[in-house]
């Protein structure tokens, strides 16, 4: 896998963090959102946006992969995606 | 077995054998060395404000003039070595100018109690690394002063190539907490090279 920081790495080097997903406001999200977006993956056949990391320098980026061919499409910085600092009350 | 867990506190045979182990293929331990880190968004400014210059590359290492290594880990991250001769006082200088409260978004990261710091050098050590480390580190691949932050014997390492004159030369930092595996790994490496470990003044030979 390519990691955007440190170029190509053996995948043993990377550890898997999770799909991509948008949080759902923390105050007004009932229950049964919240844990899905904490517990519940999609797991879907085709293109997937994960979280990994790279773990000599515990660089966290995203990763397509299309998990039908198994094939690792692109790497980018999550800061391609994740621009703004969120705080929370 | 006795042989190699003394290595850590190493009296070389002669300073000329050592000479001639560290052209070839040396070892040594520099872990009692000065040594630093910052990490954090104002890191760079923060550097450039110490005197230090470093260039927009990451994982490029950064010689200064005063002889200290910076080490630019990622665009927010340095890792700065000591020179050859020490740079003691100017890591020191370093280390207590820094403050939470005037160094805006830059954070020390201290490596002396977190890192052993390994000095892998010679003619061969390019091929030895081939046999623990995924990462092309042959002369022609890695250039000098490349980072490569990877696995090595199956840790998780920071390699720096810094030759010392023409001699090919690494800088290897790993967890402290696994120093002595490190050690015999590489020391089990480098037998078929004829590698040796050396004292850190056959470094000064190379020069």
């Amino acid at each position: 896998m390519t990691c955007p920081l440190n170029g190509p790495r053996n995948i043993s080097e990377f550890v898997y963090g999770g799909e991509v997903v948008t949080m759902p406001d923390p105050a007004r999200s009932t229950d049964a959102e919240w844990a899905d977006y904490v517990f519940l993956e999609e797991n879907p056949a085709g293109v997937v946006r994960e979280w990994w990391c790279h773990a000599p320098t515990s660089f966290w980026f995203i990763a397509e992969r299309d998990t039908v061919r198994d094939e690792i499409l692109r790497t980018y910085p999550a800061g391609e995606v994740f621009k703004d600092r969120i705080d929370f009350p | 077995m006795t042989a190699m867990r003394k290595s850590f506190v190493h009296q070389p045979p002669s300073v000329e054998a050592d000479a001639t182990a560290a052209a070839r293929m040396g070892l040594a331990d520099l872990s009692l060395r000065p040594r630093t880190g910052f990490k954090g968004p104002g890191t760079m400014a923060w550097l450039a404000g110490q005197g230090l210059v470093v260039g927009e590359a990451a994982n490029i290492a950064y010689p200064q003039s005063s002889g200290l290594l910076v080490a630019k880990l990622a665009p927010t991250e340095a890792l700065i070595l000591g020179g050859i001769d020490g740079n003691e006082a100017t890591i020191d200088t370093l280390d207590r100018t820094w403050s939470i409260d005037t160094a805006a978004g830059c954070y020390a990261l201290p490596r002396r109690d977190t890192h052993v710091w390994l000095r892998v050098t010679g003619s061969a050590a390019p091929v030895m690394f081939s046999k623990i480390c995924a990462v092309d580190l042959r002369a022609a691949k890695f250039a000098n002063h490349t980072i490569a932050q990877t696995s090595v014997a199956r840790l998780n390492a920071i390699v720096v190539r810094d030759d010392l004159g023409a001699t090919p030369a690494f800088h290897l930092l790993a967890d402290s907490a696994s120093a002595d595996y490190l050690w015999r790994c590489l020391i089990d490496a480098m037998a078929e090279f004829d590698g040796a470990p050396i004292d850190e003044n056959a470094l000064h030979r190379l020069l």
